[in-house]
């Protein structure tokens, strides 16, 4: 509660220059777009309300962290950097609106966007209209940055992509089922867009890597489904060896609760990419054995030091423990800073893009310690991606096994010229 | 028929004023405040057709919002049609999905037609959110709406955007006003207000309301036509139950009762949505607040409320007439 | 569509059972649900769109009492009770003012708590999903019954919501108590008239019906995450089950918990896509050829 409180406190600060200027915009005062002095402001559409407010909130606390350093240290160029946060809640029409209003009414002249896909898919056609700069922090839809007809210059994303995952996911996942003999394989998957292209990825390249493996049996609950019995109960009807599970948050923990009832997970072993988040994997009461959970964030992956500093530095700013999202907004704001250093604080979008195509940066979420700014289409590379076992106590998971990253570029490139994405 | 040519001569002063906006060169988030605006805004002015005049209340109408929506912007996307035939075409699909669902739902009274028609909007919502190959499911139309230049008009350039939306809004306006006003208007209201005396003198309750469900459908398509093109995109919410509930709100928070309410009640939501979205991030607690205050205070919009003020006073000030003349003419006998 | 699955499902008994099972827990958790909208509906004819948040606070409560206390028993019956008086507040404070008004002005007081009791979840307990856990008693491995599985847990649910429902149709149906509420829904002034004061008995029905809604987030808590939001699909169910059974009736909104069960369980082997349509189809069928639903009498 306390840490609500005080996040609440800290973004009113935040706000209220942002709210001033846009109830003078709302009464016809022209919005104020102080040039190349003054605060650089940086536009945040997400999702605060809902059943996925977490999403704005832990995204929302890293970019914080971010900036509250940069700005400790002088700023860029002496020049604050200055956040306003809008409530989307998700739809892609009010992120549309949103995105807009930040850029004409506040003066935003950057956007983080920390939607999740369907709504940043919106931003990314505000982008394309009004070409400012924009990182896609938590979309991990592959199309997003892959397809060449969404591609707009002055847009990049630094969330995991899905494909990636699924190729480093199913190389995993291919070798246990090789060790173990799973061949009868059964998917739960949440009945969207992600679910379903993440889920299709995945089983595609374990079947790429072990051709031995079968699909039995697909299931698709829907997203924020309450009730998954009658999913568990075909799940158990399949008699599959093993399983694969998009879901992700409250309805994976739910799942799970209701999956023990069964005894689902004494009868397969279960791949679940979406486990080892925190507030997920500390939510599961029960927990089950022989789960394998795909890396998200966890303060011992990669176990370095550095790590470690980040997230000590998250929970004690932040008073709540970073998720998946959290990373990503951090390689999101990190990636900006570094561009407006080399750009002496100018917030030009192409001459953002310009410092940020083919960046790399220095980060304790990459493989190596390093992520690189992709220049072909806009998105990182070069983060950490694997599985490992969870736990049900700290540190929540065990052998982790970090996924190389040649094979996933490698097969990554076939995948493209299989869509048409690429020639 | 003098009160025709007014009201047509307010909406061509209403037209006037929303294009004087870009000319005082406005910011363009004014622009797009009013242009979300008019896209909710005929949203809840063609549902109140229903409820306030016809006392149909459906919970179903975001359907046609969608439908409209998602015909032009799948038109568009086809790169076969230019935008004017987009446009009709997505308000004739629009217009048969009515006259289809309508010809079901209207047969219904009351709760039922209402819980009917959320029957009908979550199967179209279903529809839209599994046939994923075609709508795109729950990621929308994406990729944008392709603009191609009709008749030297460029609706990729926002201004022309704004010129667009606020001729077809008026457009749109003018006709529901029309409808209202005229001999059909006022047999809705006598359906709304008595049923069975309107079948009793020869009116076929059930024609009439179908045409009126179908013509309040055609209204919404044109909504769900301007937000496509503001968004550049078209979204399953568009045709969620929220959305339905959503516009009854805004005629609730205006008013139901006098014809411009619903608007006003659209400006009312989006200015306390985007007020509370500014200042904190307790958007849900906000809006909830204000709108029991609304509730409990008025009981009634603030339009109709308004609007029965000014009625009790003219009927005081003719009731003060009446009496002066009363007096007038005791006198004069007197005398 | 998989019609050749629920054929071969259907040869066999143990997937016979355990569907049938499932679609029993499901049903039965929304029948606690949809009864109290019906219930709420039948006597005040009030469509109480906020009683998916009172299913929410109930589930948000039982996780509270059950960090206290350990027992799960009693922090189901506080929540149930917890709920209740909720129930009662809002009736009195709230709906009771727009009661002579237009529906549309319930409506929105309702979508008014809905927004408030989101956000206040959110500002008490956080917006992270929380999970109760299988209280220790129900940890057990699951039951086998002619090849089926059916976990212990969902036993006790279908048990305990059966009992809460034949406990509510006895008093319903059985005791002065319910002559008189019975008598209020078809004439309140009348009731009045004859010195009953009819707006406790509002009151009271309304409570009631937030007490199962409170009884059946209980119920729930320990197998669904708990989210701000959570009442909002499970309220769209409990309307389609309300008009199915017909608007007002209890033996109806019993009946159609189990059609809609079945068809969810049924209907995830066979047509695992079109689920939620066929439901609505359900309804709109129900609605074209009986309006007033399986079970419930002709609009007054």
């Amino acid at each position: 509660m306390t840490s609500i409180e005080q996040r609440r406190a800290s973004r009113r600060q935040l706000l209220k220059g942002a709210g001033a200027i846009a109830a003078a915009g709302l009464v016809g005062a022209p919005a104020i777009s102080r040039a190349q002095t003054g605060a650089i402001k940086i536009g945040v559409p997400t999702i605060l309300s809902g059943r996925v407010a977490i999403l704005g909130q832990s995204s929302v606390g890293a970019l914080k962290m971010s900036f509250d350093k940069v700005n400790a240290e002088g700023g860029i160029n002496g020049r604050k950097i200055e956040m306003v946060v809008r409530d989307s809640k998700g739809a892609p029409q009010e992120a549309a609106k949103v995105t807009r209003d930040l850029i004409n009414n506040d003066g935003c002249q950057i956007i983080i966007d920390a939607e999740a896909s369907s709504a940043a898919f919106a931003v990314q056609e505000v982008i394309r209209e009004v070409g400012v700069l924009c990182i896609h922090t938590n979309s991990e839809t592959s199309s997003l940055t892959a397809d060449p007809k969404l591609y707009v210059p002055t847009a990049f994303r630094t969330a995991r992509q899905g494909i990636h995952d699924a190729i480093g996911g199913g190389d995993y996942a291919a070798k246990v089922a090789k060790a173990k003999g799973l061949k009868k394989w059964a998917t739960c998957s949440p009945d969207y867009a992600y679910g379903r292209s993440n889920t299709a990825e995945f089983m595609e390249y374990a079947k790429h890597f072990d051709g031995n493996i079968t699909v039995v049996e697909e299931t698709w609950p829907k997203l924020f489904q309450p009730d998954y019995t009658e999913v568990v109960t075909k799940l158990l009807n399949a008699k599959a060896d093993a399983m694969y599970s998009a879901l992700w948050g409250g309805d994976l923990v739910a799942f799970i609760d209701q999956a023990n009832l069964y005894a689902l997970f004494e009868k397969q072993a279960s791949f679940m990419v979406n486990l080892g988040d925190y507030g997920v994997v500390d939510q599961v009461k029960q927990f089950p054995q022989g789960v394998y959970s795909g890396g998200r964030y966890n303060r011992t992956v990669p176990p370095t030091p550095e790590n470690e500093a980040w997230y000590l530095e998250y929970v004690k700013t932040q008073k709540s423990k970073p998720t998946n999202w959290s990373w990503e907004n951090a390689v999101g704001a990190q990636f900006l800073i570094e561009a407006l250093k080399k750009t002496n604080g100018d917030t030009n979008g192409k001459k953002l893009a310009e410092a940020i195509k083919g960046a790399k940066i220095k980060t304790p979420f990459g493989d190596g310690g390093t992520i690189t700014m992709r220049a072909e289409d806009n998105t990182t590379i070069n983060y950490i991606i694997g599985y490992g076992l969870s736990l049900s106590k700290e540190p929540y998971i065990s052998d982790f096994k970090t996924s190389p990253w040649e094979p996933i570029l490698e097969l990554e490139k076939q995948w493209k010229k299989k869509q048409g994405y690429a020639t | 028929m003098t009160s025709r040519w007014r009201d047509l001569g307010l909406a061509g002063l209403g037209l006037v004023l929303l294009l004087l906006v870009p000319v005082f060169g406005a910011p363009p988030a004014i622009r797009d405040f009013i242009m979300f605006g008019m896209a909710y805004g005929l949203l809840a002015m063609s549902l109140n057709l229903l409820i306030g005049y016809t006392g149909l209340v459906s919970f179903g109408h975001a359907m046609f919002f969608a439908a409209g929506a998602y015909a032009f912007g799948l038109a568009m996307q086809s790169g076969k049609f230019s935008i004017p035939g987009a446009f009709v075409l997505a308000i004739g699909f629009t217009a048969l999905m009515a006259l289809i669902v309508g010809a079901i739902c209207v047969r219904l009274n009351e709760i039922y037609f209402a819980f009917l028609t959320l029957a009908f909007q979550m199967l179209f919502y279903n529809i839209i959110l599994g046939w994923v190959s075609f709508t795109g499911g729950d990621q929308g139309l994406m990729g944008g709406i392709p603009r191609p230049k009709f008749l030297g008009i460029d609706l990729a350039d926002r201004t022309q955007l704004y010129v667009f939306c606020s001729v077809a809004f008026v457009v749109c306006i003018a006709i529901l006003r029309q409808i209202v006003t005229s001999p059909f208007g006022y047999t809705l209201r006598m359906i709304r207000d008595n049923q069975e005396r309107a079948a009793f003198l020869g009116i076929n309750v059930i024609m009439v309301k179908l045409a009126c469900f179908v013509m309040s459908a055609c209204i919404a398509a044109v909504g769900g036509i301007l937000l496509t093109l503001f968004v550049s995109g078209a979204y399953p919410n568009f045709g969620f139950w929220t959305t339905s509930g959503e516009a009854i709100f805004m005629i609730l928070l205006g008013g139901s009762n006098v014809f411009l309410g619903p608007l006003v009640g659209t400006v009312i939501l989006r200015l306390l949505n985007d007020i509370t979205v500014t200042y904190t991030s307790h958007t849900e607690l906000v809006l909830g607040i204000v709108i029991l205050i609304l509730v409990l205070g008025l009981r009634k919009g603030p339009l109709d409320l308004l609007a029965e003020r000014w009625e009790n006073r003219r009927q005081a000030k003719a009731q003060a007439v009446r009496d002066a003349a009363d007096k007038d003419a005791q006198t004069g006998r007197d005398a | 569509m998989d019609l050749d699955a629920l054929l071969r499902c259907v040869g066999t008994t143990s997937c016979v059972v355990t569907q049938l099972t499932s679609g029993m827990i499901i049903g039965m958790l929304l029948f606690l649900i949809a009864s109290g909208v019906t219930l709420i509906f039948g006597v005040l004819n009030v469509i109480n769109f906020a009683h998916g948040s009172l299913y929410m606070i109930g589930a948000y409560a039982a996780w509270t009492f059950y960090q206290l206390t350990g027992s799960y028993f009693v922090s189901a019956l506080g929540a149930a009770v917890a709920v209740g008086v909720l129930g009662v507040l809002f009736e009195r404070v709230l709906m009771s003012k727009v009661y002579g008004s237009n529906v549309l002005m319930q409506l929105l007081v309702c979508y008014a708590v809905v927004l408030i009791s989101d956000d206040l979840i959110k500002i008490i307990w956080g917006p992270v999903p929380l999970s109760m856990g299988m209280p220790p008693e129900f940890r057990l491995p699951p039951v086998r019954f002619m090849g089926g599985v059916i976990p212990p847990f969902y036993i006790f649910m279908i048990l305990a919501a059966m009992a809460i429902g034949l406990l509510l149709w006895l008093v319903i149906g059985r005791t002065r108590f319910g002559s008189i509420v019975r008598a209020a829904a078809i004439n309140g002034p009348m009731v009045s008239a004859l010195g009953i004061r009819v707006n406790l008995y509002y009151a009271a029905v309304f409570g009631i019906g937030s007490a199962l809604a409170g009884a059946a987030g209980a119920l729930a808590a320990p197998v669904r995450s708990l989210t701000p939001g959570m009442g909002f699909s499970i309220l769209i169910e409990s309307f389609i089950v309300t008009v199915i059974g017909g608007m007002g009736s209890i033996v109806g909104a019993f009946a159609a918990s189990i059609i809609i069960g079945l068809t969810r369980s049924f209907g995830s082997i066979g047509f695992p896509l079109f689920v939620d349509g066929v439901m609505f189809l359900i309804m709109a069928l129900v609605l074209i050829f009986k309006p007033s639903g399986l079970f419930g009498r002709a609009h007054r």
